[in-house]
């Protein structure tokens, strides 16, 4: 009883003590989402990118900033002249945590399982490979044949990530190409391995020594990515020392605390990640383009980024961000005046009808910028109601053309480096129903878009993209805000973190200890 | 029956508990009523100043500004009128439906009071809370679906209180000769019954009062209630979470002033049972 | 006799009380706006996808249809998969009824440590400044906000005095899991690192959902003692010339504990009810935030598991104190 007591004073003691003695070479990333699965072709989003770029590799890889994409699994790739056949190389003696070599075929049952499970990243490659046509002719050689010519199928290579055939499996279950099991499990070449799991707290890699691409001589033993939802815990976290790493898109505020910490370091980049009103199109009155022109002069944009967002990031007055090709240099984009605004609403035919904005629930940027256009466009005439709700429902709404709302306000990222992201998905119809939330349906974007995905020619590319991103501006079809900065908080011994808008910096395995 | 009411109403001016409810509550109303003129920036409710965002008390916005510039103390005065309103349609709407379906049912009995009280046993089985959430996401967030929702999911309660207050008085003497000389049920219910459970009423709604007042500042503060620029208290508070610790007045204002109205009512409620309803008095023997 | 009685009748009404409130809640669940299968299938799906996981998940059938299954699905004790985490709800839900209980009878037990005596001195102080002031902060235990409150503890010990954390309910993956209770498994397992995480993330909610219950206690207890104090029976043993002090233990503590456990399981309900809201401040996985969270998703048979669950849980924790009271109270066959 004694012994019990005394342990729990001294356990009392120990906790009040600050965090000092952490494992040498761990470390702890606090996410602000949930790791729900580990499934690397079920999972396909920025909050769980960490699971996926370190437990898993692809053929290539993207890094750094302007991203570059190197050699990763393969060694090296050709494309025939008409732009649908690939062949890639693979490195050989690349092992599996299992010890096992990672050949061809398992490149072959990655894209097929992908193909097959419908989840994630497929829908990248669904349109344009056929289930069963990936062939591999050697141990080392894998060959897709395309559809149709995909100029950004490249840009998308990286999103195969390949499983251990063999493991995956030895563990179906009727058929179910190892989802239960892969949920929970990693069967991977990739940089860590997994030492724990646990849905609701997140997970700890150990390194994986025998990594094909070899290591640093101080690179984290151990990295260990947990959910921490509240912003607040996470930010106090870092800055006690339980955490040394946390997202890189908090807001300012948040940021400025941090700044004045002296164990903590704020990197920072600009990012791939367009802040826009998303405008569903496809209803009255919004398919008028005066109307949205008159929403689109009706948003205080110094206010919201010098004000509100302390400057903290740029202008971005079209659909691609700036700092990447495809976005125009001399594009204007909209600026605040009510008189426009209100010279815009006079011309349009259609009865006026209250809009709705479906703002994104705890995201405050969201919804701050939901109240500024409410007000706003209250004083030309146009009301406005706000919902707020959480991320999953406002998707699956969006997904929706009867259900979506008028105005989405919220954040492109980067899935792939490419203009498509942007204003291919987001305006082309072959995107409706998955990521054109703008029930846009406009038959001369659609050629340029589609033009622009069938020629390898990179001025052709960024001429059509240019136009296109114009068209999309100059008609509102969005009301594109800003582009993102990237203020990665880590703690202050932290070195080697190379960020890319692909991943936010989350690829643990260049990073260490000073 | 003058008398009595004369003698109740020295007694609520005796008891100090009740008094300063009283106060409390008339504090409430006058805000709401006067709001227009008591604040000192009245358009700040839709009204944003970007550029004085976040800013401590001063000699200007004495309460501070919000997260979009908004003066604090503006927005609470205006607050008060939807506090008000919920609790006043919401509790009054319970009220209206709970009382007569708990009359009708303790004084017939059978089966159709039993389904009519097992009903309200299925509201009743889970936190009030939960239901409210679930009804006011369904629907939508506006300050009239978060009424409807607190008023279903409230009148159980009522139908409970009336139904058990019915029954224990039934079987008195002088309901039961008022029967005997003929008197309709309607009469019955009306003319004996009701006004003998009557102060049960009145003591528990200043109560439910209270506490409605603080499951709708809840609903708004998990962004269920009013939608924006609505000066709903409750989502005031939960605007400021990520603004502390810097902004350590944004939430401080909406949450002492949710306190101050729901003490006024518990406070009342307090007070008036006291003096309405002697079989609970709070503190007993406390007059004798 | 009659006690047996009402435990049965209680029992046999669970289940059609709970069969009415899968309705209610299906129904409620089928007017939103929102399609969980798009949820399910994710931001990247196409409608192919949509539609085929819509003909897997039984979500193209009639309402009535899906209500039957479920229904179906429910007596064979299948809750069904959560819509967001993709696991069963029963899992979670036993994952976080631990979490639930561990807070929520760590702040009865901190609400009856503090009411009960201050109920007594109280009743005992009658109408002296320490009753007065007692009994205003009873009134204010319970007209402050939850969620506010927690807010504000927050901001004093976690943010300013920075002795508490903020949220979670323990750092890092927590102690071997015996029982599911974190300060009980860290006993268990000798684990003093996660005993000390735990106790310490515990502090603040507890608190917070402590103090209204408190209130409520106090408030009891003081009727309670009072009670007695004015009834017949304590007057004469006055008169008898037994010791102030000896009665005060004697009977007048018993009556105190025996009115606030008649008391419990509504005082129970009102923890839950703040839990809700709490739980959800301080990033508490138990049931409370799995219920706001479902509900927020849309996930509407994680909010039937919830509901079933916490009804359970009521019958439950009232059946105890039936029992509890029984033994206290022995002549109480009321």
């Amino acid at each position: 009883m004694k012994r019990t007591v005394i342990g729990l004073i001294a356990a009392l003691a120990a906790a009040a003590a600050p965090a000092v003695a952490l494992a040498q070479g761990k470390y702890v990333h606090a996410n602000n989402s949930g790791y729900d699965n580990l499934d690397p072709h079920a999972i396909y989003d920025v909050g769980r990118a960490a699971s996926r770029i370190n437990f898993y590799d692809g053929l290539y890889r993207w890094v750094d900033n302007p991203p570059k994409l190197i050699p990763w699994l393969a060694e090296s790739h050709t494309a025939s002249a008409d732009g649908k056949t690939w062949t890639f190389k693979l490195k050989q003696g690349v092992k599996f945590h299992d010890g096992s070599e990672m050949t061809a075929d398992d490149v072959v049952y990655s894209i097929e399982r992908m193909l097959a499970t419908k989840k994630g990243a497929s829908s990248l490659f669904i349109p344009i490979i056929d289930p069963g046509s990936t062939k591999a002719p050697d141990k080392y050689t894998v060959v897709f044949n395309l559809k149709e010519a995909s100029a950004i199928f490249m840009s998308t290579v990286p999103e195969i990530l390949i499983v251990n055939a063999k493991l995956v499996k030895a563990n179906e279950k009727d058929g179910d190409w190892g989802q239960a099991w892969l949920a929970k499990n990693v069967a991977s070449t990739g940089s860590y391995k997994l030492k724990r799991y646990d849905p609701a707290i997140g997970f700890v890699g150990e390194r994986f020594k025998e990594h094909f691409a070899g290591w640093g001589p101080k690179a984290f033993d151990e990295i260990e990515f947990r959910t921490v939802l509240e912003t607040n815990t996470r930010v106090q976290g870092l800055i006690k020392g339980d955490f040394q790493g946390t997202d890189g898109y908090l807001p300012y505020d948040q940021i400025l605390r941090l700044k004045q910490e002296k164990n903590v370091q704020i990197l920072e980049q600009e990012s791939m990640r367009v802040f826009y009103f998303s405008v569903h199109n496809g209803r009255p009155p919004l398919n008028d383009v005066h109307f949205r022109r008159a929403l689109a002069y009706a948003f205080d944009y110094d206010g919201f980024i010098n004000d509100i967002l302390k400057g903290a990031v740029a202008r971005n007055p079209g659909p691609n961000p700036n700092n990447l090709w495809g976005a125009p240099k001399d594009l204007k984009g909209f600026a605040f005046d009510l008189e426009k605004a209100k010279a815009e609403l006079a011309q349009v035919k259609e009865p006026i009808r209250p809009i709705t904005i479906g703002a994104l629930a705890g995201f405050s940027e969201s919804e701050q910028s939901a109240t500024l256009l409410q007000n706003a466009a209250k004083k030309v005439g146009i009301e406005i109601k706000i919902e707020s709700a959480p991320w999953q429902v406002i998707q699956s709404r969006m997904q929706d053309r009867e259900k979506n709302y008028d105005l989405v306000p919220l954040w492109k990222s980067t899935y792939y480096v490419d203009p498509n992201n942007w204003v291919g998905e987001l305006y082309g119809s072959r995107y409706l129903n998955t990521r054109n939330y703008s029930y846009n349906n406009d038959p001369e974007l659609d050629k340029w878009i589609n033009d622009a995905l069938a020629t390898n020619d990179q001025a052709k590319r960024q001429e059509l993209y240019e136009k296109a991103a114009r068209k999309v501006t100059d008609e509102a079809m969005g009301i594109f805000v800003y582009n993102t900065k990237w203020y990665g908080p880590y703690a202050a011994n932290v070195v080697g973190i190379r960020f890319c808008p692909i991943g936010s910096g989350q690829d643990m395995r260049w990073a260490s200890f000073k | 029956m003058t008398g009595s009411w004369r003698r109740t109403a020295a007694r609520f001016l005796g008891d100090r508990a009740a008094l300063m409810g009283a106060s409390l509550i008339l504090l409430l109303v006058l805000a709401a009523v006067f709001a227009p003129l008591l604040s000192p920036f009245p358009a700040d409710v839709a009204e944003f100043h970007t550029a004085n965002r976040l800013r401590p008390p001063d000699g200007v916005n004495w309460l501070g500004t919000d997260r979009m510039g908004s003066d604090l103390l503006s927005r609470i005065l205006f607050g008060a009128r939807i506090t008000i309103s919920i609790a006043l349609i919401a509790v009054g709407s319970a009220v209206l439906l709970g009382v007569p379906v708990g009359l009708v049912a303790g004084y017939y009995g059978g089966w159709p009071s039993d389904l009519l009280m097992r009903v309200s046993d299925i509201f009743l089985a889970v936190p009030q809370i939960v239901l409210a959430i679930a009804i006011a996401q369904t629907l939508g967030p506006s300050i009239e679906n978060v009424i409807l929702a607190l008023s279903i999911t409230y009148w159980p309660f009522w139908a409970r209180l009336v139904y058990a207050e019915t029954r224990s008085i039934k079987n008195e003497v002088f309901v039961e000769s008022a029967i005997a000389l003929g008197a309709s049920s309607l009469r019955v219910m009306a003319m004996h019954i009701l006004p003998n459970i009557a102060s049960a009423i009145i003591v528990r709604t200043s109560i439910g009062m209270g506490a409605t007042i603080l499951t709708a500042a809840a609903l708004g503060f998990l962004g269920l209630g009013a939608p924006p620029p609505a000066p709903e208290w409750g989502r005031m508070i939960a605007e400021s979470r990520e603004f502390l610790p810097e902004a350590w007045w944004y939430a401080t204002a909406p949450g002492i002033a949710i306190f101050m109205v729901v003490m006024g009512f518990n406070l009342l409620g307090d007070g008036l049972r006291d003096i309405l309803d002697p079989r609970i008095r709070r503190a007993v023997g406390r007059h004798a | 006799m009659r006690r047996l009685e009402m435990v049965l009748s209680r029992l046999a009404w669970f289940f059609p009380t709970m069969a009415g409130l899968i309705v209610i809640v299906f129904l409620i669940s089928n007017v939103i706006p929102t399609d969980p299968v798009r949820i399910v299938a994710g931001e990247n799906a196409t409608p192919e996808q949509v539609a085929a996981l819509r003909v897997k998940l039984g979500y193209d059938k009639p309402i009535a249809i899906q209500l039957l299954n479920h229904f179906r699905d429910v007596l064979s004790g299948n809750l069904g998969v959560s819509i967001y985490t993709q696991r069963p709800i029963s899992e979670d839900l036993a994952k976080r009824l631990p979490a639930t209980l561990e807070l929520s009878i760590t702040a009865l037990s901190l609400a009856i440590l503090l009411g009960i005596p201050l109920g007594v001195v109280s009743a005992l102080r009658r109408n002296a400044w320490i009753d007065q002031v007692l009994r205003v902060i009873s009134v204010s235990g319970l007209a402050i906000a939850a969620f506010w409150l927690a807010m504000e503890l927050q901001f004093l010990f976690s943010m300013k005095l920075r002795v508490a954390p903020l949220n979670g309910r323990i750092d890092g993956f927590g102690p071997e899991p015996y029982t599911g209770f974190y300060v009980l498994d860290s006993l268990i397992g000798r684990d003093w690192e996660s005993l000390g995480s735990a106790l310490s993330h515990l502090a603040l909610p507890a608190l917070t959902l402590a103090l209204p219950a408190a209130a409520t206690i106090l408030r009891f207890a003081r009727a309670g003692v009072l009670e007695v104090i004015n009834s017949n029976h304590v007057l004469y043993q006055r008169a008898m010339g037994i010791p102030p002090r000896l009665i005060v233990w004697k009977y007048v503590l018993r009556n105190a504990l025996i009115s606030t456990v008649t008391q419990i399981g509504l005082i129970f309900g009102v923890l839950l009810t703040n839990a809700v809201v709490i739980e959800t401040v301080f990033d508490w996985p138990g049931l409370g935030s799995f219920a706001v969270q479902s509900i927020l998703q849309s996930d509407h048979k994680a909010i039937i598991g919830f509901t079933i669950w916490t009804g359970g849980l009521i019958v439950v924790v009232n059946l105890l104190v039936d029992l509890l009271h029984s033994v206290i109270d022995p002549r109480g066959a009321r």
